[in-house]
Order: C-alpha cells, then sequence, then structure tokens
C-alpha cells in the first residue's frame, strides 16, 4: 500500500466571476521513503499539490490518504492535530517568527505535544546539530543569513519526526552554495533518516536531487522522469498504469 | 485561557512593537483611572444616601431650610424629643461650616455637649490619636474626622482655624459613618459663643430610634410635635436627609456614571484597534503555526490572551493611580455642611482590573476568531 494515495483529487475555486480549476481528477501514489519533485509552470497545481498532501488546504472532490487516513474527510481541528504529527513544511521565504530566536522557531511545534521541557529542549537541540545550526540556537533571524534561515525552518520541519516532509521551493530564495546545502540536508534526510520528501520547485538541476519528478500542468499530470541514481523510485501515477499518459 | 509553555509566546507579541503595546496601555490606563475615580464617587453617593435595613438615625432639621446657616432651632425641643416613645437618645448639633457651596475641602465644625459625646456619636467612632478626656478638657478642643485631618495635615497638639473659629486638635477619629470621617467635633457651647455670641440655638437633632420599623413613626410624631411652634422642623432619616440636601450634588455625580460607561467604551476601542492591527502585521505567521499544526481554537485563545494581557496591564496601573491618588488627596464633596466621601477600596481595584481583562478578552473576540477561521492556503495566498 502506497504511503500517500491520491484518487481523482481535485481543487476548485472562484476567483471572483471565474472557477479556477489549480488540479482536476489527479491520480497519485506515492511509496514511503521517496523524494518526490513536482515541476511545471505557475499556476500549474503543483503547490495547490502540495498544500493538498500537506493538509493546509483541502480538495473540493476525491480522496486523498496517507499513511491509511483520509485526510479529505478530516475536519479542520482533526486535520490540525494530523498535521502536527505526520507533516514538516519547509517554505520557500523560511517563514520563521522574527521576534523569536532560532532555538525558539524549532520549538514552536513542539510546544503542541506533551513533552517537558527538557524533553522539548533534548529535541530541538538535536534539530538543530543535524542542520549545523547549534550554536547559533539563540540568534533571531535578522541575525541569520538566508541560507541559515532556511536550515532553521528545516530543523522546524523535522524536530516532531514526521514521516512527510513538504518543501515549497525550498531553494528559491536562496544564492547557490545556500541552495547546495540546503538540498544536501534534505537529502540526507530522505536518504538516511527515510523520509518521504516532496517538493515543488521550478528549478530542473535541483529537481535532479529527487528521485522522481512529475511534471503538471492545468491541473493534470503530463510526465514523469526518474533521475538515473533513483532507478528504484517509487512513485506511480494511474495515467502510466492506464498507459496513456 | 491558555497553556503555561505558550504564554512567552503572547509576551513576545506584546512587546514586537513596544511603542504601540505602551500607547495602547496608557490609554487604558487612561480610562480606567477615570472609570475608577467615578466609581469611588458613585460609591460615596451610595453609602451617604443609600437606606439599609439597620439604620436607626434621624436628623430633625428646619422646617423648609436647607442650609445650615438659616436652619435654627431652639436647644431646649432636645428634652420634648427625647421623652418621645421609642427614641433611645438624642443630640443637639451646631453645624459650621467655612464654605457653604459644594466644594471639596470644606471644614465642618459640629458643636455638641459635652456631656452627650460619648453616649451618642462617641458610640460609632475610635481614637486613633488622643482621647475623649483631652477633648473634654479644653473648651476649644476639637476631634477631627480622619480624612479632615489627613487632607488638612493636622495632628493631635495643632491648632488650626476655619470659618473664623480657631481650635486646638484633641484627638483624631475613625468611623465607619461618612459624616464623622470629614468634620470637627467642637464643644457646643464654644460653637454657640463663636459665632451666635449666645446660647440656645442648634442647627439640627440626630435622634437615635429603638427599632429601624419604627424610624417613620418617631419622625412624624417629632414634626407633629413642633407643626405649631415658632420653629416648625421637618425630620427624615439621616440617609434621606444627605440625599434632600445634597441632591444637585449627587445628580451631578449620578451623571458621570455616563463618563464611567464612556471609559470602558474607550478601553474596547483601544485594544480592539491595537489587536487587530497586530492580527493584520500576522495573518502569515498564523498561517505559519496553523501549518505546524496549531489548532485555530489555540491561535484565537493566544490573540485573546494578547489582548486581556493588554488590558489587564493597562488596568492594573490606571485603576492603581485611581486609588492612590483617592486615598493620598482624602478628598470628599461636601455641600451645606455635608460631606459626600471619594472612596477606592480594594473591591474597586478588583472590579477595575476584572473590568479591564473582560473588554480586552471582549475586544480581542472579533480578531481572533477571524483570525482562526481564515483558511491558511489563502493566508498565503493574501500576503
Amino acid at each position: 500500500m502506497a504511503m500517500i494515495e491520491c484518487r481523482q483529487l481535485s481543487k476548485t475555486y472562484r476567483k471572483g466571476a471565474s472557477i479556477i480549476k489549480p488540479l482536476d481528477s489527479l491520480d497519485l501514489d506515492v511509496e514511503q521513503g521517496s523524494f518526490l519533485a513536482l515541476m511545471g509552470p505557475s499556476g500549474s497545481g503543483k503547490t495547490t499539490l502540495l498544500n493538498l498532501i500537506a493538509g493546509i488546504d483541502q480538495p473540493t472532490s476525491g480522496s486523498l490518504t496517507i499513511a491509511g487516513q483520509n485526510i479529505a474527510a478530516l475536519s479542520r481541528s482533526k486535520l490540525a492535530s494530523w498535521r502536527a504529527k505526520h507533516v514538516g513544511y519547509v517554505f520557500q521565504l523560511y517563514n520563521l517568527v522574527p521576534v523569536l530566536t532560532a532555538y525558539e522557531n524549532v520549538e514552536l511545534p513542539m510546544l503542541l505535544h506533551p513533552l517537558s521541557r527538557k524533553q522539548r529542549h533534548e529535541r530541538v537541540g538535536t534539530a538543530l546539530s543535524l542542520v549545523g545550526l547549534a550554536d547559533r540556537h539563540d540568534h533571531y533571524p535578522r541575525q541569520l543569513s538566508g541560507g541559515q534561515e532556511q536550515r532553521v525552518a528545516i530543523a522546524r520541519a523535522i524536530v516532531t519526526d514526521p514521516q512527510i516532509i513538504v518543501a515549497d521551493e525550498p531553494t528559491g530564495d536562496l544564492d547557490k552554495p545556500s541552495a547546495h546545502a540546503v538540498m544536501s540536508l534534505l537529502v540526507r534526510l530522505n536518504q538516511e533518516l527515510g523520509k518521504t520528501l516532496i517538493m515543488v520547485t521550478h528549478d530542473a538541476a535541483t529537481a535532479e536531487h529527487a528521485g522522481l519528478t512529475l511534471h503538471l500542468d492545468k491541473g493534470q499530470l503530463v510526465e514523469q522522469s526518474v533521475t538515473a541514481a533513483f532507478s528504484g523510485e517509487t512513485a506511480t501515477t494511474h495515467a502510466d498504469e492506464g498507459g496513456d499518459a | 485561557m491558555i497553556r503555561l509553555k505558550y504564554w512567552p509566546l503572547v509576551i513576545k507579541q506584546i512587546t514586537r512593537h513596544r511603542v504601540r503595546s505602551v500607547l495602547t496601555i496608557l490609554g487604558v490606563a487612561i480610562a480606567m483611572y477615570l472609570f475608577v475615580a467615578i466609581q469611588a464617587m458613585q460609591q460615596g453617593v451610595a453609602q451617604t444616601t443609600e437606606a439599609t435595613a439597620a439604620d436607626t438615625t434621624l436628623v430633625v432639621y428646619r422646617e423648609d431650610r436647607f442650609c445650615p446657616f438659616t436652619s435654627q432651632l431652639p436647644e431646649y425641643y432636645l428634652q420634648q424629643i427625647e421623652a418621645i416613645d421609642g427614641v433611645v437618645s438624642a443630640v443637639p448639633i451646631r453645624v459650621v461650616v467655612n464654605n457653604c457651596r459644594a466644594s471639596l475641602d470644606v471644614v465642618t465644625f459640629r458643636g455638641v455637649p459635652r456631656d452627650l459625646f460619648e453616649s451618642t456619636i462617641g458610640q460609632n467612632i475610635r481614637f486613633s490619636a488622643g482621647t475623649l478626656g483631652d477633648w473634654q478638657k479644653r473648651s476649644d478642643a476639637a476631634l477631627l474626622g480622619e480624612t479632615l485631618a489627613a487632607r488638612r495635615g493636622l495632628k493631635v497638639g495643632d491648632q488650626f482655624d476655619a470659618a473664623g473659629i480657631t481650635v486646638y486638635v484633641a484627638g483624631i477619629l475613625e468611623s465607619d459613618e461618612p459624616q464623622d470621617q470629614n468634620v470637627a467635633y467642637v464643644h457646643l457651647d464654644f460653637l454657640q459663643q463663636q459665632v451666635d455670641r449666645r446660647l440656645g440655638t442648634v442647627t439640627q437633632f440626630n435622634v437615635k430610634v429603638d427599632d429601624p420599623e419604627r424610624l417613620g413613626a418617631v419622625s412624624n410624631e417629632i414634626d407633629e410635635l413642633f407643626a405649631s411652634a415658632e420653629q416648625p422642623t421637618s425630620t427624615r432619616s439621616e440617609k434621606a436627609f444627605v440625599a434632600q440636601i445634597a441632591s444637585d450634588m449627587i445628580e451631578l455625580i449620578g451623571f458621570t456614571r455616563y463618563l464611567g460607561w464612556g471609559c470602558l467604551v474607550a478601553v474596547l476601542a483601544l485594544v480592539g484597534n491595537a489587536i487587530v492591527l497586530s492580527v493584520q502585521d500576522r495573518i502569515k505567521e498564523h498561517a505559519v503555526l496553523q501549518t505546524l499544526g496549531y489548532p485555530s481554537a489555540l491561535i484565537g485563545r493566544l490573540i485573546v490572551t494578547e489582548a486581556a494581557v493588554l488590558g489587564l496591564l493597562g488596568g492594573l496601573l490606571g485603576a492603581s493611580a485611581a486609588m492612590l491618588t483617592i486615598r493620598l488627596t482624602h478628598l470628599s464633596f461636601s455641600v451645606d455642611g455635608l460631606s459626600i466621601p471619594i472612596e477606592a477600596g480594594p473591591v474597586l481595584l478588583a472590579l477595575g482590573m476584572a473590568l479591564s481583562i473582560a473588554l480586552g478578552v471582549a475586544a480581542g473576540l472579533v480578531p481572533a476568531v477571524q483570525a482562526a477561521r481564515r483558511p491558511i492556503a489563502s493566508c498565503f495566498r493574501a500576503v
């Protein structure tokens, strides 16, 4: 059974008088431990798909089952609880809370869990060490470089040990060396810790880090490509199975 | 409201825009300062005019007279009043004030017979300084209510003059009766000689009745007794008397309750404005928190707590400052020799703070609900 199963997944919303359909009857399976890149032009539906998988948006129709749970049917509060346990989100613009230190930012998701202060301290310390910023724990976001901010954001995404990490253009706002460091970190999370990683990117070179790249256009999957180094990749689309991709 | 572990978040958000938060707190403080001061005046009116089941004091005044300078009754009425069934005690009092108009600093002399003081007025008072013996020894001795003594900075052994009368301070009194707190008790004959140059005329009689339910019957009997005398009387309960004599002042103070409500609306608007601005600044941040798994209800509670803290800090500052001012100035309204105290105790402080918190919560509710209900994805699109 796939870790993520999308069946006839559609999203529609109204913008003024017109109806926008960023995702149209999408079928997709993603196996546990995959590293999936989503590419496509603006408005192709990749961020919408990412948001649906992350549980921060809900589909208009279809089902979305993650680890056996149909999250499309969850109430708003249950979905919040599900997100807290299962998903870590990495934003393009980091989205750290500016009045909190790196430590406090990483601690934010931990506050939702029934852990002691000491346990939280240990987990935050571990996450910051993993991203190489243990010595910057008391720095505020304004005191960090873009790359460092993104690494803190990654630490925040992994501190609760979620099964899935979603990243929306995580290197989109970074210079090359920082982008490389961030991508190396994400690859490590996937390969060493077995996290299922789904990443939206515009950059083909960044997508090369993923095992499988799915191309979307007008809310539908139009192409997939497997990176040579990841010949055993594990995402399938039902279009493939039907032979009409 | 929220668990302890979330408090640092709230504090950081409040201190994030220091100037805005400080101005909001100051605004709330000023509004609550006014509210508490107004409530203190309202309480004073209630304390001096609202009858209770335990009231047993009647005031006998000259009919159709409303000022101590014009109410003149023969002192010999005393024996006839004392003879009425139900009267426990009666005391003739000559009242002289240094200012007959409404004022915040009036000195009221009450002349009382030396031998009747202990058995009548003396029953309701405690000496914080001096003794009754000291007062009885000197003809120009005065016993000062603690409010008057504090306001004028007087202590035992001092001499002071008002209304052309110079007295020696023989003692300072504490009393639960508002009319005792702001007066100088002197010997009746001393005051009569100082003012009238003759004996035998008093302003009023204070009459103690054995049963509160007989107040009406006894007052009627007194007035009927002197109805055809040269100086007819008008007898009312002490609180009804104060309510009538000081009616203009009481009406004015009553009007201030609308100002008090205005202050509460100001608190609501100030905190509401600060929280709306703060929430608008943080639409994306709240979306990030929700992305991390923070439930909408928790986001809402964090915002409401921020508002409540702003209200609490402003309320604490304003209410405490008002209490301090009232305590230090010892002011009371006086009209025609009657005193309406301005009093603020711990209950009023607690009320001011509780209202500030409640208004803070109310002001934070709408922005909190709006922030909590906003779809996460649209927040990211909106910014």
